[in-house]
């Protein structure tokens, strides 16, 4: 009882931010799908990288914006706004508030899916964004 | 004598520093810059009338063909500013006098679409508007230099590729 107690307070103490989300979603996950065997960087980059018809009826990517080097800057393509580089071995500050990433992938999801994502889509996603650079 | 002399001439820059920190370091970005100003120019309340504040807030799902959703509580903070500060709710100055050009009886969501605002800009050669820097004229702070402080004015207006402009 000791040791478990002892891990858990030592899990929770050493987890960041994104990991505790990520257990959040991976939870999500496996209700919708039994067979939910845990979150995969490839699926990630497929979503990421893929184009589709938009909610503007235009062709878009996460990567139009975003780049396909997540270690550089995007910029976002209806305002030119500069998005600074979302590798958070690039850029530290990424993926810290979790209030904010939540937001960014509720919008964007639908900007290019035109719906939200699944639990499962996003923590590929964010796997996938884990990964990059370095 | 000494050593209190040392201990209290610390203490003192300590405090000038402090205070001087807190009246000449940039402000904390507001929320609505921060949220707001993410992707675009963070515009100013002033530039547009309450009516359209209103409109704008209740349609964040298809805010210029973008999902802008907020979360309720940001949502509440942000419309309470933009409404308090809105040009018919606060009328002073240029660019109050510019969103109440706005029709009466319209509710526009763009201040490019203002009259006036049109007006200002009618003798702009496009090649300066759809250049990269710039792109279109949503982009005021490519050109307006102080527009992140609601200066507008023609003295510190540069734009790229051409220099200042004078009417």
């Amino acid at each position: 009882m000791k040791t478990l107690t002892l891990t858990l307070i030592t899990t929770l103490a050493l987890a960041s931010p994104i990991d505790l989300y990520l257990e959040e979603l991976a939870a999500q996950a496996k209700a919708k799908d039994p067979n939910f065997s845990g979150f995969s960087a490839k699926r990630g980059e497929q979503i990421f990288t893929s184009y589709h018809i938009g909610k503007r009826g235009k062709r878009i990517a996460c990567i139009s914006c975003h780049t396909k080097d997540l270690t550089k800057p995007g910029e976002n393509i209806f305002t030119g706004k500069k998005i600074e580089p979302l590798s958070p071995k690039a850029n530290p500050k990424r993926l810290q508030d979790i209030k904010n990433v939540k937001k960014w992938l509720r919008r964007n999801f639908k900007d290019v899916y035109k719906r939200e994502g699944t639990p499962q889509e996003k923590g590929d996603v964010l796997l996938y964004i884990i990964n990059q650079g370095g | 004598m000494k050593k209190s002399i040392l201990l209290l001439a610390a203490i003192s820059l300590f405090a000038a520093d402090t205070i001087f920190q807190k009246l000449f370091s940039p402000k904390e970005p507001t929320l609505y810059q921060k949220e707001c100003g993410s992707c675009h120019f963070a515009y100013q309340p002033q530039l547009l009338p309450k009516r359209s504040w209103q409109k704008m807030m209740a349609n964040l799902e298809d805010h210029f063909g973008t999902d802008a959703t907020l979360d309720p509580s940001d949502h509440k903070t942000i419309a309470a500013y933009l409404y308090a500060n809105a040009a018919d709710v606060r009328p002073k100055g240029e660019m109050s006098e510019m969103a109440l050009s706005m029709p009466k009886d319209k509710t526009l969501l763009r201040i490019t679409e203002l009259p006036k605002f049109k007006k200002e800009h009618r003798k702009i050669p496009e090649r300066y508007i759809e250049q990269k820097a710039v792109k279109s004229l949503s982009n005021c702070a490519a050109c307006h230099r102080d527009a992140k402080r609601g200066l507008y004015e023609e003295e510190n207006i540069l734009i790229p590729g051409y220099g200042r402009w004078e009417d």
